[in-house]
């Protein structure tokens, strides 16, 4: 049986308050690396541990953290990805509610490592609770000591300041999240320059999800090997796993990273519906390619993943059953993405507007001889060829469905008409 | 709201940075954000009236027209859609008489669809104000729109509903 | 320098460059659309992906520097498969409503599809249509949604370049429309050039929409007649009818810019306000008559006042040749140096001259380039717009650090290091306390020769509460490595004007000592008023700017001319009025100004006008001095006779015929030699081409300029040799009381400049009311709020206009633009008196307090001009 470790506090009644995060060893993460540790000392246990993003990219973190130049001449800023846009993902959402110390802590490490003493929690609007619960633990921890200045004694000043988003998808991209925390239409910037060496207010500054975050007090306190010695050694550690639709027991799991998807779905989550059979799983939000049935023994991390022409993303585990329609999972994802384009580049502006228009038709019985030709078409123009990676992940979506469906795409065509209605 | 607005742009090096959280404040105050709302923010913030208009439109949360007091904001993406959510969307359109998008005529609620809320564990889910609600099936919808009804006073949904409307 | 192949061909460029721009220089065709040269790159339209050995996905070559070693490929069927798809998304959802789109024929996106598209597309469902009609965002913006490309170029060059900040995006993805703030560009201004650069037809200019196919426009390329930016534009016409101005892209100083009154404001060739006959003044009244029976007035009028004083004004937004002819027909014909281009200042050219030998005929773009631009005086915003856009380009992308002086504030102000506001006509005092701050801290780097006490002892004027001490200039001027100073022509107004001209020629003679390396401009407001000069327009001064005085300037001229030219400097305008007011002044001759409009003091110019002998007004358009004059020939305008202007930076560039000339009037040219004939003399050489060439010949500034030399971009005058090191430094004048009165400006705003600009009709759409412009706080303490009507009273008279508030605005200054010929803004003005105090009032209110005794009791209190412009 797999230790919760970051979501140790989950069940534990009034876990988001400080006193029951101190009482189970909370800042003591930070107190340590404020005594024991020089910045560069915090980004070498990072690297050791291996720790890749939780966002979506699975970028090693230490990595980032060390692109950060040490004599900048501006102020730094850790910004914290708390969007959650990611259909199928609810994971921070859940930490920042039942346990957002994790994350206030995690983020005055991280910090301190890269010598900022500012960082933005960019949160999603929707998340009323989170953001509640994340002020009154930045106020506690303000309180405390934990944050301010002189932290602990140290000479180490750190402020966190929430800034909600207002509900478009594209600000977890992180450098529309910078333009976004600027005050501009949330769009995409090019790189480089890369955010590390200038991103908000044109300042060195990281962006690191929240469960990234959250891992990071942990790997201070029990050491970087204990964390690599979860999971697979390139893309190790304890991993959240959010698993929803058509399973038996959808909800929040905690288990080693590399843990086989099937085993994921079948045995944690309980496998299918009464009566249904499991069709196909997308693993890891919407972006991620779906996997078909016969694919589900692969492992749940980043390059095992991506060598099965998936990803892990967010981890966001979408369960499809013999009930549903294929076409229609695709349109729904292809609207999704075609709603939340952000409209700056051609292929996925016009593009994703073309590929939703097609669908659409086919879906509704009105597909014709061509459209999946069409629809592949769109897929080559748009993939690779946008600014983000939003088009892609679009296109790369589009394109498992057709392959590994293309029995339903043809009979909807041929039929003309949805055969699951 | 000039205070407010005030206090959130204090966390910022730059004014403009402020002018989401004081569309929200501005929002929050008004209901809505009408054209002489974004001039006053604009004036608050000291920054181009463009900027804060770009801002109102791009963004799903901000409303450039009225909503209903009650905006009921359900989630029909994947995860939702794969547990009914097009029933539950389909329904409300019967009960309260409106399309998607609609407002009902008594200014009482306004139906959206939206993006996934982030809460897909208890899908399908809808957002209403501040709480979400989560597995959601008929019943259960039913009885948040008595709650809501009888919390702002008026009669129940039941009696709501529309004459001839399917489903009911 | 790097190397790189692209296509299998190497090529060296310098590190930095983007691979569009290597590619460029090899000649390899990369279609873009959201690219545009003088911008950030955006990098999102993706029609210029590329491949790049070594990267797993295309590049956008607009945006990818090049790396030495790299091997890039434009050619291969992936990158044709690509473009051609990115155009077929984009072609599918575009109306093709082509055969009525003003853009079909000259639309970017006609083009690449020709060039890189489909043959045929897959997509068969309805395009999209988010906006079934076109939006008129202002009287000359409008706007079809439907065919945005969304590249973006228009929202940058309205921020980027313009400053306005007018245009913007709004909505996401599909439903992303480019527009004002709640659908309106009332408020901007009004430049056009988002529709310049939009590649197809999504902006368009409302008054050229439907007018014309543009295969079917006759296209000349000249120069704007309205300030002396020099902006080259390109002026299509159909059928002899100006039907729109574009700008030339590559060309000229302003590039792909113009502004409003550039691209909209030459429809006033099309005035139907136009001297249509020549007119003789019978029993009071003005008569049409023919050429040949005015002549026989003029000769009998002109030879009756052959013993009386003589003179002569011409507007500096005449070309070249006809300023020179001007001169030369005065100075030979009837003899007299009593000649001017300007009726709205003097000229005080003993404090020019110097001043005038630091000037740098050289691109604006280098002469902006440097550490430090200082501008001094004015509103460059709203006087010289496309200059405003270089030295916003100079402050944000090149580091220039700007350095702003005046009493008006300008919006370049946000993008300034420092601002330093002064009350008007304070520039002088200030710019002593700046020229202090210099030598107190370059004290030990001076030679011994430089008077040291000079700058020590200028008393620094109070600095305004909203800018910074001129001592932030002084710090900011010694770190700059090099330095340019840019001069509003609007100092000139003051009556400290020549105190002003000196302490600028001590700065420069002091920023030269400290190696800072000065360039100097001015920033005229009137297109040829460089060229003016250059002409030797001036009562004191010969063409190449020779003194009058100077023998042998004076001796070489008359070897060409076969004729004498006086020897004693001659009379500017203002003491020409004087000649006229002492009944001194028989023929006053004054072509293409309206002085009655313009000088300072309507009623002294209409009584002093009203006395000469002989009124003779040459003019295309009947302006209020025309009602004045005992005869009136009418002359060919601008784009009805070809020449040259010399603009700001000392280029000379081609003015070009587009039309013909209205009516019975003549050619300029043609009219000095009709004047000429009437003396029996005659003008050598008279046409255009032969007159320029005698410029190049004897103005030691064009030596060696010939017309085919002129090309595309002009060609640029000779600077003088920097003037002696030894000239002497003028003491500081004193500082100017501030009182607490409000002083009243005038000058040019952003939609007019006056004359030719007060007859464009679409300008006066974009802004038909005249306004008062003032600050918060003044306007606050008077009860007025923006858009009042008010009263602005003076000792002289009173208008009434509209409030216009200002935040940025100084207190105690009102501003009224001088070109609204109903205000008879003039009429308010003393003679000397510059700025002119004033009340102002809420219009229905009658005020009994202050009275005009009593402002006039204030001007004596301040103690400074009552005496007349300096001459
Ligand atoms: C379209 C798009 C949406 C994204 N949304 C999120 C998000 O909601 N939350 C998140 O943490 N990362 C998101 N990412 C990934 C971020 O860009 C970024 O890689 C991540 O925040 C970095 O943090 P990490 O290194 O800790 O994963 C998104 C990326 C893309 C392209
Ligand atoms: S792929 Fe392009 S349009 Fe889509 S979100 Fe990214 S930048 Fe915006
Ligand atoms: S020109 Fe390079 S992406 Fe548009």
């Amino acid at each position: 049986m797999f230790e919760p470790v970051l979501l140790r506090n989950m069940d534990v009644p009034d876990g988001h308050l400080l006193s029951t995060y101190e009482a189970g060893g909370g800042y003591q993460a930070l107190a340590k690396v404020l005594r024991e540790h020089p910045p560069d000392g915090v980004i070498d246990l990072v690297k050791q541990s291996n720790l890749r993003g939780r966002g979506g990219a699975g970028f090693p973190t230490g990595l980032k953290w060390s692109f950060v130049p040490k004599r900048a001449g501006k102020p730094k800023y850790l910004c914290c990805n708390a969007d959650e846009g990611e259909p199928g993902t609810f994971k921070d959402r859940i930490i920042m509610e039942r346990d957002p110390h994790q994350l206030i802590e995690g983020m005055a490490i991280s910090a301190y490592a890269i010598g900022a003493e500012t960082a933005y929690v960019y949160i999603r609007g929707e998340y009323v609770l989170a953001i509640r619960r994340l002020e009154q633990a930045i106020t506690e921890a303000q309180a405390k000591g934990y944050l301010g200045s002189q932290i602990l004694g140290s000479d180490f000043n750190f402020a966190v300041h929430i800034h909600c988003g207002a509900g478009a998808y594209i600000c977890g991209e992180e450098t529309a999240m910078l333009d976004s925390l600027e005050g501009k239409r949330a769009q995409p910037r090019l790189k480089p320059p890369f955010p590390a060496v200038a991103g908000l207010y044109a300042s060195p500054t990281v962006i690191n999800n929240v469960e990234t975050l959250a891992c990071v007090p942990h790997i201070v306190m029990r050491g970087p090997a204990w964390f690599r010695d979860i999971g697979p050694d390139k893309s190790p550690g304890p991993k959240l796993y959010c698993l929803s639709g058509q399973v038996r027991k959808p909800g929040l799991y905690e288990l080693p990273m590399g843990i086989s998807l099937r085993e994921l779905v079948e045995e944690h989550a309980g496998g299918p519906l009464p009566g249904r059979r499991i069709k196909a799983v997308i693993p890891g939000g919407v972006s991620a390619p779906l996997i078909p049935e016969r694919g589900l023994d692969v492992g749940m991390d980043f390059d095992s993943l991506s060598a099965a022409g998936s990803m892990l993303g967010s981890a966001g585990v979408i369960v499809i059953d013999d009930s549903t329609c294929m076409v229609k999972v695709a349109t729904r994802i292809i609207e999704f993405f075609h709603h939340e384009s952000c409209g700056k580049c051609t292929p996925c502006r016009e593009g994703l507007n073309w590929a939703v228009k097609v669908l659409r038709r086919i879906e509704a019985g009105e597909g014709a001889p061509g459209d999946r030709e069409q629809l592949e078409a769109l897929c080559k123009g748009i993939f690779g060829n946008t600014f983000c990676a939003l088009g892609d992940g679009a296109a790369m979506g589009l394109r498992a469905a057709l392959a590994h469906f293309e029995p339903e795409f043809v009979a909807h065509i041929d039929g003309r008409r949805c055969p699951f209605h | 709201m000039r205070e407010q607005i005030e206090a959130a742009a204090a966390r910022y090096p730059d004014q403009r940075s402020a002018i989401m959280p004081a569309l929200l404040i501005a929002q929050k105050e008004h209901g809505y954000l009408p054209a002489p709302v974004l001039e006053e923010v604009a004036d608050i913030l000291g920054v181009e009236r463009i900027w804060v208009y770009e801002l109102a439109t791009f963004y799903t949360l901000f409303h450039t027209t009225p909503v209903g007091r009650f905006h009921l904001q359900l989630c029909d993406n994947v995860s939702c859609m794969l547990r009914g959510s097009e029933d539950l969307l389909r329904h409300l359109e019967a009960v309260l008489g409106i399309e998607k998008g609609g407002t009902t005529p008594d200014g009482l609620f306004t139906l959206s669809t939206v993006e996934c809320l982030g809460a897909c564990e208890m899908a399908p889910v809808m957002q209403v104000g501040d709480d979400y609600h989560g597995d959601l099936d008929i019943a259960r919808l039913g009885a948040l729109l008595d709650r809501l009804c009888k919390a702002a006073g008026q009669v129940t949904s039941a009696e709501r509903v529309v004459v001839g409307a399917p489903g009911g | 320098m790097v190397r790189v192949t692209i296509d299998e061909r190497p090529l060296e460029v310098e590190a930095g460059s983007t691979v569009l721009q290597a590619a460029e220089r090899l000649g390899i065709d990369i279609p873009t659309f959201c690219y545009m040269k003088r911008l950030p790159p955006l990098a999102s339209c993706r029609m210029c992906l590329v491949e790049i050995e070594g990267q797993r996905r295309l590049q956008p070559s607009c945006a990818t520097a090049v790396t030495d070693g790299m091997v890039v490929r434009t050619n291969t069927q992936l990158i044709d498969e690509t473009r051609s798809s990115m155009l077929d998304m984009l072609l599918a959802n575009h109306p093709l409503d082509c055969p009525i789109c003003d853009k079909g024929g000259e639309c970017e996106l006609q083009d690449q599809v020709m060039a890189y598209g489909p043959r045929e597309s897959g997509f068969r469902d309805a395009k999209r249509v988010f906006h079934s009609e076109d939006i008129r965002l202002s009287p000359v913006v409008i706007m079809n949604v439907n065919r945005c490309i969304q590249c973006q170029r228009c929202v940058r060059m309205c921020e980027e370049v313009v400053g306005a900040v007018a245009l913007g995006t709004v909505e996401k993805g599909m439903d992303t429309a480019v527009t004002g703030f709640e659908g309106s560009l009332a408020s901007c201004d009004q430049c056009g050039n988002c529709i310049e650069v939009c590649p197809v037809g999504a902006l368009m200019s409302f008054p050229y929409r439907y007018k014309a196919r543009p295969w079917d426009l006759a296209e000349t390329d000249t120069i704007c007649p309205h300030c002396g930016t020099g902006c080259q534009l390109t002026v299509g016409t159909r059928k002899g009818e100006l039907m729109r101005v574009r700008s030339k892209w590559e060309h000229g100083v302003n590039r792909e810019t113009l502004c409003v009154r550039g691209r909209f404001g030459l429809d006033f060739v099309g005035s139907p306000d136009r001297i249509k006959r020549p007119l003789i003044r019978r029993d009071g009244a003005l008569v049409a008559v023919s050429w040949n029976e005015a002549g026989d007035e003029l000769r009998r009028r002109l030879s009756a006042v052959e013993s009386k004083a003589a003179g002569g004004l011409a507007s500096p937004r005449l070309p070249n040749e006809m300023l020179y002819q001007f001169q030369k027909l005065m100075r030979t014909v009837f003899r007299t140096n009593n000649i001017d281009c300007t009726s709205r200042w003097s000229t005080p050219f003993d404090a020019l001259g110097p001043l005038l030998s630091f000037y740098t005929r050289a691109p604006l773009e280098e002469v902006i380039g440097k550490d430090c631009v200082l501008v001094v005086g004015g509103n460059v915003t709203e006087e010289n717009p496309v200059t405003e856009y270089l030295l916003r380009d100079g402050a944000r992308r090149r580091h220039t650090g700007l350095l702003m002086l005046s009493a008006r504030p300008s919006r370049l102000d946000a993008d300034a290091r420092a601002v330093v506001r002064v009350p008007p006509g304070g520039e002088a005092a200030s710019l002593a306390a700046v020229v202090a701050g210099l030598m107190t801290v370059a004290h030990p780097a001076l030679p011994d020769d430089v008077p040291v006490g000079i700058g020590a002892a200028a008393a620094v004027p109070t600095a305004s509460a909203d800018g910074d001490p001129p001592d932030r200039l002084s710090a900011a001027l010694l770190e700059g490595r090099s330095v340019t100073v840019l001069v509003s022509v609007d100092i000139l107004k003051s009556p400290e004007a020549r105190a002003t001209l000196q302490q600028l020629t001590n700065l420069l003679r002091l920023l030269r000592t400290l190696g800072k390396d000065p360039a100097m401009q001015i920033l005229f407001d009137r297109a040829n008023q460089m060229g003016a000069w250059d002409m030797g327009v001036l009562p004191a001064a010969l063409p190449g700017l020779h003194r009058v005085a100077d023998d042998g300037a004076r001796a070489a001229l008359e070897r060409v001319w076969g004729a004498a030219i006086p020897s004693e400097p001659g009379a500017d305008f203002d003491a020409m009025l004087e000649l006229c007011n002492n009944g001194r002044m028989g023929a006053l001759y004054i072509v293409g100004s309206d002085p009655l409009m313009a000088y300072p003091d309507r009623t002294f110019a209409k009584r002093a006008l009203a006395a000469a002998d002989l009124l003779i007004v040459q003019d295309t358009f009947l302006t209020d001095t025309v009602g004045l004059a005992d005869i009136v020939l009418p002359a060919a305008g601008y784009g009805e006779e070809s020449g040259t202007f010399t603009n700001n930076e000392g280029r000379t560039q081609k003015v070009c015929k587009f039309r013909e000339a209205a009516f019975e009037a003549r050619g300029n040219l043609a009219i000095f030699d009709f004047i000429a004939a009437l003396r029996n003399q005659e003008l050598r050489p008279s046409t255009q081409g032969d007159i320029f060439d005698e410029i190049a010949r004897l103005v030691p500034a064009y030596q060696g300029l010939t017309q085919s030399g002129l090309g595309v971009d002009g060609a640029f005058t000779r600077a003088a040799p920097p003037p002696p090191a030894d000239a002497i430094f003028a003491p500081p004048p004193a500082v100017p009381n501030a009182a607490d009165v409000l002083m009243l400006i005038t000058g040019n705003c952003l939609f007019h400049n006056g004359y030719l600009s007060e007859r464009s009709e679409i300008l006066n759409t974009v802004a038909a009311d005249p306004y008062v412009e003032m600050s918060a706080q003044d306007a606050a303490q008077r009860g007025l709020s923006d858009r009042d009507q008010v009263v602005v009273r003076s000792a002289q008279g009173e208008l009434t206009a509209q409030l216009k508030v200002n935040r940025h605005f100084p207190g105690g200054l009102v501003f009224v633009p001088e070109n609204y010929r109903n205000l008879r803004l003039n009429s308010l003005m003393r003679r000397g008196e510059y700025p002119c105090l004033v009340e102002v009032h809420e219009a229905h209110l009658t005020v009994g307090v202050t009275t005009a005794a009593g402002v006039g009791a204030m001007a004596a209190d301040i103690g400074r001009g009552t005496s007349s412009p300096q001459s």
